[in-house]
């Protein structure tokens, strides 16, 4: 049997995948990013590579595709491929009615409309600020002094939305420091929270042409309240993926793997 | 693909305003005039006696001061151009000719001036107008300004000779500049150009900032390397694209879109070839200041030409570009908060992908791009798409 690999080297979080000649996931890590990109992407193939008993190095992968931030520097990588194109191909794997996604990703939010082949229609991306990113949510989660997951919980119970008005993570963190001296309710905050970077997914996904039969990808995918959010802002339903939606990129890199091998 | 043997020496010249041509220039008594606009005809400051500098801001970091008097919601360019000017990288110039083109870079171009940033003795700033539509009525109120507020004051100021015969002198050395660039711009049209667009862009640019006369034997033997120059046998790109938008002054951004695996084969923007580098013809029946003119009208493909005829011509030249350079897509650019090209990009891009079916990534940036992740990401995103369409074409 023949394995192909995607390791999607984020920004915050590294993510593996290995699939068989089915296409079928055989192994899967994500672990926290470290400072070097190269380090991260070498632990993370380490340990995918360990759970499939054919396989003892990455190098025994019949063809590796790189993205994420650090794709180029992904050790044993035959290419890097960009995740916008990747994460495409994941979801279009995962679930081939899909139409867009939207990425929330550590360090950027993207837009991306997706062609019936799983390649990509079009996309919008963020520039260089971090607002609406898995970097914004974890700053107002530690500015809550909560995991990303008890916020997400607490933005549910907000019968109602304070609007956050600061888009910048600086200013919006001193934002939140005020409310909360205010004495305003925390779940309120988180959920005003929320729907900011729903907005911002709102626009990428405009921008990208996404209509209708939009999933979500990235860690933030996980953040059920920011999904209510964005169903909320964009009145549609999110469509859920059967796969973990943090691999997607991951996933999609080892389906070009695959493709390349097979072309 | 062998190295360039001149790049190096072309590369030098850009990295900074006062570069060593331009220095030799003025160590050789020609008045250096600072430019700052596509719509000034280059010829009318290159007369003999005086030469152009366009400016930029090579090496840039921090545009704080410019910001302080600008404002951040201006243009990073005008911003950038305004810090060097603070840091004194332009002291080298006896003038600044400046159209009331557009507002920032004219907001640049007056802090410049009012915060006395080029203390050299009897510098001055010429402001002229610029038309907004390039029929009759605009042609003559084009030559009153060009001779009223940049051929008069270069006279006047610097004791120019502005003849005729001169101006002569002038298209023709243009002229011979552009015959040049389109020679080496014709191998782009190659199905494996010999020549990337990253070196085209060096090359180019460096026309913008140098003394013409003292470039044109490097010039010269750069296109006498390329005629025998041979690409490699496996093309090194993956796709063609064409850029277009507001102005690149560093060939750097190039670079980014080609290493991710594009080769930008035509360049529609300020210090690109296409349109500013085709020769001006010039005839015996009338002035020259008025043909020069007609030239620049007729060919001026800023955006601040807003009439409808224009504006659509614009997008026909590009959709023209795409086709004669064999071209897979374009490239809008904008920088950041420039507003004729926020609407031009917003308009043509959406007429690029709709009406002419070309396949077009849109995007603004800032005027250092650096080594920019996120805008890598968008162009490997927009060269894999490319790609991925073209080998499904060919099936």
């Amino acid at each position: 049997m023949r394995y192909f690999g995607g390791c999607d080297a984020g920004s915050t979080y590294t993510k593996c995948v290995i699939i068989d000649e089915n296409s079928k996931i055989v192994a899967h890590v994500t672990n926290r990013s470290r400072i070097n990109p190269v380090l991260s992407a070498e632990a993370a193939l380490k340990e995918a590579v360990a759970q499939v008993e054919e396989l003892h190095s990455a190098a025994d992968l019949t063809y590796l595709v790189g993205t994420g931030y650090g794709r180029n520097k992904v050790p044993f990588a035959d290419e890097n491929i960009s995740e916008i194109s990747c994460h495409a191909m994941g979801v279009h794997m995962a679930n081939p009615d899909v139409h867009a996604i939207i990425d929330i990703g550590g360090q950027d939010v993207k837009g991306i409309a997706i062609d019936t082949d799983g390649t990509v229609l079009n996309f919008a991306m963020n520039d260089k600020c971090a607002a609406g990113t898995g970097r914004f949510f974890e700053s107002m989660a530690n500015a809550f002094e909560m995991s990303l997951e008890e916020f997400s919980r607490l933005s549910l119970k907000a019968k109602n939305v304070i609007p956050i008005t600061a888009q910048c993570t600086v200013f919006a963190e001193s934002e939140v420091v005020s409310l909360v001296g205010e004495g305003k309710p925390m779940e309120e905050i988180a959920a005003g929270i929320q729907l900011s970077v729903a907005k911002r997914c709102f626009v990428m996904a405009k921008k990208a042409g996404a209509t209708d039969r939009i999933t979500l990808t990235g860690g933030c995918a996980k953040n059920e309240g920011l999904k209510q959010a964005i169903e909320k802002v964009l009145k549609i339903k999110v469509v859920d993926l059967p796969v973990d939606p943090q691999l997607m990129g991951a996933l999609g890199a080892a389906e070009y793997s695959k493709r390349k091998v097979h072309v | 693909m062998r190295d360039l043997s001149q790049l190096y020496y072309f590369e030098k010249l850009l990295e900074e305003a006062n570069n060593d041509l331009v220095r030799e220039g003025v160590a050789r008594g020609l008045h250096p005039v600072g430019s700052v606009c596509s719509l000034i005809p280059e010829p009318l400051l290159n007369l003999p006696g005086c030469f152009s500098v366009r400016l930029r801001a090579p090496r840039t970091g921090s545009i704080d001061i410019g910001t302080y008097y600008m404002s951040s919601l201006l243009c990073e360019c005008c911003r950038a151009i305004l810090e060097r000017a603070v840091e004194g990288g332009y002291q080298f110039l006896d003038c600044i000719i400046a159209p009331d083109a557009c507002s920032q870079m004219n907001r640049c171009v007056e802090n410049i001036e009012h915060l006395n940033c080029i203390e050299k003795e009897g510098f001055f700033v010429s402001y002229c107008d610029a038309p907004m539509k390039s029929d009759d009525t605009a042609l003559r109120h084009y030559v009153r300004q060009m001779k009223a507020h940049v051929l008069n004051p270069l006279q006047e100021k610097l004791g120019v000779d502005i003849s005729e015969e001169n101006l002569r002198k002038a298209v023709e050395q243009h002229n011979q500049i552009c015959r040049i660039l389109q020679e080496i711009s014709e191998y782009r049209k190659e199905e494996n150009p010999r020549i990337t667009g990253y070196e085209f862009a060096v090359l180019c640019t460096a026309t913008y900032c140098c003394p013409k006369e003292l470039l044109m034997e490097k010039l010269i033997s750069v296109a006498e390397e390329l005629k025998t120059r041979q690409p490699d046998g496996k093309p090194a790109f993956r796709v063609k694209v064409v850029v277009a938008g507001s102005e690149i002054d560093d060939p750097g951004l190039i670079g980014l879109m080609e290493e991710t695996g594009a080769r930008v084969v035509a360049d529609r923007f300020c210090f690109g070839a296409l349109p500013e580098r085709i020769p001006i013809a010039l005839n015996d029946a009338e002035d020259v200041l008025t043909q020069i003119c007609r030239h620049y009208l007729k060919m001026g493909k800023c955006p601040r030409y807003m009439n409808a005829e224009k504006v659509l011509e614009r997008q026909d030249y590009v959709h023209q570009l795409v086709q004669e350079y064999h071209a897979d897509g374009v490239i809008y650019q904008q920088m950041k908060f420039c507003d004729y090209w926020g609407y031009e990009r917003a308009y043509a891009s959406k007429n690029m992908r709709e009406k002419y079916s070309v396949p077009t990534l849109s995007i603004d940036r800032p005027y250092v791009t650096g080594s920019s992740g996120q805008l890598r990401t968008r162009f490997q995103a927009f060269v894999e798409s490319l790609e991925i369409k073209k080998l499904q074409r060919k099936g």
